[in-house]
């Protein structure tokens, strides 16, 4: 029932003989044995979400596609501008960081990943991605329920980089927070008494057992995390402070698995042009030395990056300027060890579905390849039947 | 202590930012009956006087005075019920960027969060900070922006699931032209498509106000409401019955709130053992609580930057779908704030009058349900307090005060006060 790769691949992909061709798909390469085992995974995801649904079409540009500029009559770019890194496929010309990141073999770009019918609402979607199923109402997140399915005792096991906990990490399984600012994480002298009446919650039942766990798991980590500071580097914007923290954690070796935070502002509606081009710059300098930390710093071997976003937009512009909400969209995946260049056939431009993508690669086969490579888990029992993708080299 | 006054807490917590430390000896000897009643009843008070001199352009200025009027309130239902429509209709002044629409959008929330939920979701519907939050300037004949149209049936009115695609482009084309001019509601009739609409099933050349019509008597409307009020009001996982239950009274009230609630608030299920304690406080429901339970007159400059750092700050919710509930509100980081402003809430309390509320804080607070567990912390206060009234010289005062300051501060951190 999936396309496979075809046409849109690179030529680089192509000549590197990729695995992600053909019936290959159906074996897994990695073995599940005693890995699955083993508490350490073998890399920490990196989970970063554009939030408002990322315009994929003005991300990764089908530049020869004569269509293209017919949807696109005022917000297609300069083909001289677009930065071409296969015979049809580009970058947007803010994603320098993309391409310096493309041209060294760090990254995977996966097109077309949507799922099912699709919804265009934003929590509605991002709900669906956060869960992995789209047909069911949410309960848990789908890196909530890797948790569950691979117990730890580690107490952090996932950070998200923001107040509220996203739906992606809930499940029954503690071992999650999420935060602003280590300093925060301080207990308050004086409290010493509060802090250890929560253990004394185990034993109750209901809700009050489930703050106390909260509360005892916060004092644990707390005292882990007050000690860290933001890392340096050429970093910059509201992603770049996140970027900060998310090295401090790394270098602190504090055996989490996922850190997830978001980057705002892709709900382009309006007045797309200027708006977009300065997120994605944002996005691609600031992920472009992030990974430069890592290379030098020996973390690459145990990084791995995915950046999602909950939909695509509209294949044809509005008469705003901008965009309205759509369907599938292209995945980036990050870091040393990934299998670079493009995967997933690009969504057609002629053979649209009420004016939106018809998506080539359900997002879950992205998931189930990190499962496997990333967290040596079997997907199969968290996702569903979805074959993995062959991302990693 | 009798179990009706345990009731009362309840409904003190439920149906408002909890008892204070100066009335709930009052409200302690009333029937549960006659608690339901004097609830009820600030609804139909007339609401506080915004002050002469009131600049919502300052920051922080909307957010304290909000915060002060459920300080203040007796029980605080009128305030309760409209810091739930707020997170109803979410509108975050992050967006555009003007705090004397937001107070705007506060004062109508307050003004008809009450009666006819057809006339509020109208009034909802007109209101600037709406407008500009869900683009209705932008929304014009012949290229209309559906997101209102999305957002009115996804999370004000029916739930998803509950309508189609085709019937947010046509809601989309009645309120073309719908807009704002200044801090004013303006209908532009040369944006307004007056073409004919299929909107649930009916045709005709609908306008806003006959959308609004259509969907509030939709069954699936009743039900969602029904719903976010059980949720919001009684506990977390109302079954299809009782929505349905609730429903039927919303909608033989004529889509009247204070009826509803008054129903759900009397009915059996409300009070009982099962749904008390169900619910997280969120972090506004946590610190005026605590206020309220040590007697403090005015809300501290620094309270709504804290609740901010857990997760909710008034006039700025995350999204368009509100803020969380449960689970959601107790992140690690969320849990150490709440901590902190436990002990700064405690340190508020006056040195001279610190050992009484310590004393009565358990029981306006947790109506005397103490589990081991929470005795034996306290315990460990209570030691502290021995050791400290053993003490002579100067020394004396300040430890017992502090000691006095811890008691109190546990109580507000322990899991009993973080759920309502």
């Amino acid at each position: 029932m999936f396309l496979h790769p075809n046409d849109s691949l690179s030529r680089r992909n192509v000549l590197a003989g990729s695995l992600a061709l053909g019936g290959v798909l159906a074996l897994p390469r990695l073995a599940l044995g005693d890995e699955t085992k083993t508490g350490a995974p073998a890399k920490t995801l990196v989970l970063l979400h554009l939030n408002g649904g990322n315009d994929g079409l003005n991300t990764v540009i089908p530049y020869t596609d004569p269509r293209y500029r017919v949807l696109r009559p005022s917000l297609a770019l300069d083909r001289g501008r677009i930065r071409k890194v296969s015979d049809t496929l580009g970058f947007h010309p803010g994603l320098q960081g993309f391409e310096a990141l493309f041209r060294r073999d760090r990254m995977a770009v996966i097109n077309g990943v949507g799922y099912p019918k699709p919804n265009y609402s934003h929590f509605r979607s991002t709900e669906i991605w956060f869960t992995g199923q789209p047909e069911k109402t949410p309960t848990y997140g789908w890196f909530g329920r890797t948790l569950s399915a691979k117990p730890s005792e580690a107490p952090l096991r996932g950070v998200a980089l923001q107040k509220e906990q996203p739906l992606s990490f809930v499940s029954e399984t503690p071992g999650t927070v999420t935060m602003t600012d280590f300093g925060r994480f301080r207990i308050p002298a004086g409290m010493e008494a509060a802090a250890k009446l929560y253990g004394a919650y185990g034993s109750l039942g209901g809700m009050r057992k489930q703050v106390g766990d909260a509360g005892a798991q916060a004092i644990q980590v707390a005292r882990r995390i007050a000690k860290l500071k933001n890392a340096g580097g050429p970093f910059y914007g509201r992603i770049g402070e996140d970027l900060r923290k998310v090295l401090a954690l790394l270098r602190a070796d504090l055996g989490v698995e996922c850190i997830q935070f978001q980057m705002g502002g892709y709900d382009t509606h309006s007045n797309q042009a200027a708006s977009h081009n300065r997120l994605l710059a944002q996005l691609g300098n600031n992920l472009n030395a992030f990974q430069a930390e890592l290379d030098k710093s020996g973390l690459a071997d145990r990084v791995v990056t995915l950046v999602v976003s909950e939909f695509g937009r509209r294949a044809a512009e509005n008469l705003s300027g901008g965009t309205d909400h759509g369907s599938a969209g292209p995945v980036f995946l990050i870091g040393k060890g990934v299998a670079p260049g493009f995967h997933g056939a690009y969504p057609s431009l002629e053979d649209l579905d009420r004016g939106n993508f018809k998506f080539t690669t359900d997002f879950r086969r992205v998931y189930a390849s990190v499962l496997r490579a990333a967290f040596r888990t079997d997907p199969t029992p968290i996702l569903g039947d979805f074959k993995p993708l062959e991302l990693f080299a | 202590m009798p179990a009706h006054s345990a009731a009362v807490g309840h409904l003190l917590r439920r149906a408002g930012f909890g008892p204070s430390a100066s009335t709930w000896v009052q409200w302690a000897a009333l029937s549960y009956d006659d608690a339901v009643d004097r609830v009820l009843a600030e609804l139909d008070a007339p609401p506080p006087q915004d002050p002469p001199e009131l600049d919502p352009f300052k920051p922080g200025t909307i957010q304290d005075l909000w915060l002060n009027r459920m300080l203040k309130a007796p029980a605080g239902l009128a305030e309760k019920l409209t810091l739930f429509w707020h997170g109803h209709f979410a509108t975050s002044e992050t967006k555009f960027k003007d705090a004397q629409l937001m107070w705007s959008q506060y004062g109508l929330l307050r003004a008809k969060g009450s009666g006819s939920f057809r006339d509020l979701l109208l009034g909802v519907s007109k209101d600037v900070a709406m407008i500009r939050w869900l683009d209705g300037n932008s929304n014009r004949v012949g290229h209309a922006n559906e997101n209102y149209a999305r957002e009115l049936q996804e999370l004000f009115t029916l739930g998803i699931g509950n309508y189609t695609e085709q019937d947010i482009r046509e809601i989309g084309r009645a309120f073309t032209g719908w807009g704002s001019r200044h801090h004013d509601f303006v209908f532009r009739d040369h944006f307004h498509d007056n073409g004919e609409k299929t909107i649930h099933g009916k045709k005709g050349n609908f306008g806003g106000e006959d959308v609004v019509d259509i969907l509030v008597h939709l069954p699936a409307c009743s039900r969602h409401i029904a719903g976010k009020l059980l949720r919001f009001f009684s506990h977390p996982d109302p079954s299809t019955e009782e929505i349905e239950t609730l429903a039927t009274v919303f909608r033989e009230s004529k889509l009247n709130i204070k009826a509803t609630l008054a129903a759900l608030f009397r009915g059996e299920a409300f009070r009982s053992a099962a749904h008390q304690r169900s619910l997280v406080k969120s972090p506004v429901e946590f610190c005026i609580g605590g206020l309220r339970a040590v007697g403090a007159t005015t809300v501290p400059g620094w309270l709504h930057g804290a609740t901010d750092r857990m997760g909710q700050i008034l006039f700025r919710p995350p999204s368009v779908k509100g803020w969380t509930s449960g689970k959601g509100w107790l992140s690690s980081g969320a849990i150490v704030e709440r901590l902190r402003a436990a002990q700064r809430v405690a340190l508020l309390t006056p040195e001279t009058t610190r050992a009484n509320t310590a004393g009565a804080i358990l029981s306006v607070t947790l109506q005397d349900e103490v589990p081991a567990a929470m005795q034996s912390a306290l315990d460990v206060v209570a030691a502290k307090i021995q050791k400290a009234e053993a003490l002579a010289g100067k020394s004396r005062e300040p430890m017992l005060a502090a000691a006095h300051a811890e008691h109190i501060a546990l109580v507000l951190a322990s899991p009993e006060y973080q759920l309502s």
